[in-house]
């Protein structure tokens, strides 16, 4: 089997080692000081970083590989691995992304190819495109109609967090198999359910400001609340594994030392 | 930057719009509950751009759209759907909605939306 050689960065004890990966039909030699051959059908996760693969195999002691490379080789090894790797895996139309922030984008095309379930993602995988979303992105899965060349077909949308916007891409394939995978991301994606009773109309009014890029002074002051029920708010929000926290802000006061300078400082202002 | 109604049947909607588009330097002069109400309020206000939730009581957003484009052709009217309302988007937009901005807002998307379409044309 013929195999190809790319240059590639492979990440060994915290660092990044250059080295030539050899690349097969059917997998790829890591040499050392790694030194593993890894076939595609053994892997069991792919994850995307930026201009990184994380590559994870599958059996008692899972070998993981982290590869740097150019984007070229990248879509190689990306399009050779989902083809073989251990996924719940569908031939369907994708179009991703369809809808950024909730506009329509203008110029979004139905791309004929697969859909490949891993363990951390959903992989859209075409002749041209390889799109990832992690399973831990997605905010909401549903069924649902979309008029596709004059006609009404129902389709499986996915929506995600992207760069802190909500991006929606749409999987189209007969209706018996849309339920299918409906029925598989909902159970992968399990964690994200919420029974409607879980948060206060409050909690939910603050969530919303949170959202909307309001600071804890402006929903302070929005919902005519104190700061020790925003904070215990915030607390149920946290336990609830729907919000994190961005930042620490403190509050002060001036010390006397503090009021003699601000009091100093205004006198010789008013000189 | 303009001056803003706002058309929402919820006050909290309403309140947080209104501190999102005063934040970005904009003018609210008004606001209305329903659709009804902001037909009125466009006549007597004038204002530079009407954002129009799409379900109201009384007259939705849409039919409030209409009234208002038959009141004034070159009316601003950005419409605020929720996500996956987009086939809704689509109706605005042939009624004469000149954008649209998706609930739950984000202040950064709303100021943008209302920037982009104050500068357009009428």
């Amino acid at each position: 089997m013929t195999t190809k050689t790319v240059p590639a960065k492979i990440e060994h004890n915290g660092a990044w080692v250059v080295a030539q990966i050899g690349i097969r039909e059917d997998g790829m030699e890591i040499p050392a000081p790694i030194g593993v051959d890894i076939l595609y059908k053994k892997i069991q996760d792919l994850e995307e970083r930026k201009n990184e693969l994380v590559v994870t195999t599958s059996g008692g002691s899972p070998i993981v590989v982290r590869i740097r490379s150019v984007e070229k080789v990248l879509a190689v090894l990306k399009r050779l691995i989902l083809t073989s790797c251990i996924a719940y895996r569908l031939a369907a139309y994708f179009m991703s992304p369809a809808i950024r922030g909730g506009v329509l984008i203008t110029d979004a095309q139905w791309e004929k190819g697969s859909i490949a379930v891993v363990k951390t993602g959903i992989w859209f995988v075409s002749k041209d495109h390889q799109i990832s979303i992690p399973l831990a992105h997605v905010t909401n899965i549903e069924l649902t109609k979309r008029e596709i060349q004059g006609k009404n077909l129902d389709v499986v949308m996915i929506d995600y967090l992207e760069n802190g916007s909500v991006v929606s891409s749409l999987v189209l394939c007969p209706l018996s198999t849309l339920q299918l995978l409906l029925n598989f991301l909902k159970d992968a994606t399990k964690g994200i359910e919420m029974k409607g009773d879980e948060l206060d109309p409050v909690s939910q009014q603050v969530a919303m400001l949170v959202y909307s890029g309001m600071d804890s002074h402006g929903i302070e002051n929005m919902l005519n609340i104190q700061h020790k029920q925003l904070d215990s708010i915030y607390d149920r929000l946290l336990e609830l594994d729907i919000a994190e926290v961005a930042m620490m802000r403190r509050e002060i006061q001036l010390t006397p030392k503090g009021v003699k300078f601000i009091s100093d400082a205004t006198k010789s202002q008013i000189k | 930057m303009g001056k803003i109604l706002i058309v929402d049947d919820t006050l909290f909607m309403r309140t947080l719009l209104k501190n999102i588009l005063v934040g970005g330097g904009h003018q609210v002069v008004g606001e209305a509950g329903d659709g009804e109400e902001a037909v009125g309020k466009y006549k007597e206000l004038k204002p530079d751009l009407v954002t129009m939730d799409v379900v109201m009581p009384k007259m939705n957003g849409i039919e409030a759209l209409k009234a208002i484009k038959q009141l004034d052709a070159g009316a601003r009217v950005v419409m605020c759907t929720a996500v996956g309302q987009e086939q809704m988007v689509k109706l605005a937009i042939k009624s004469g909605a000149k954008g649209y901005i998706v609930k739950p807002f984000q202040a950064p998307k709303v100021l943008e939306e209302v920037k982009n379409v104050l500068a357009a044309p009428a």
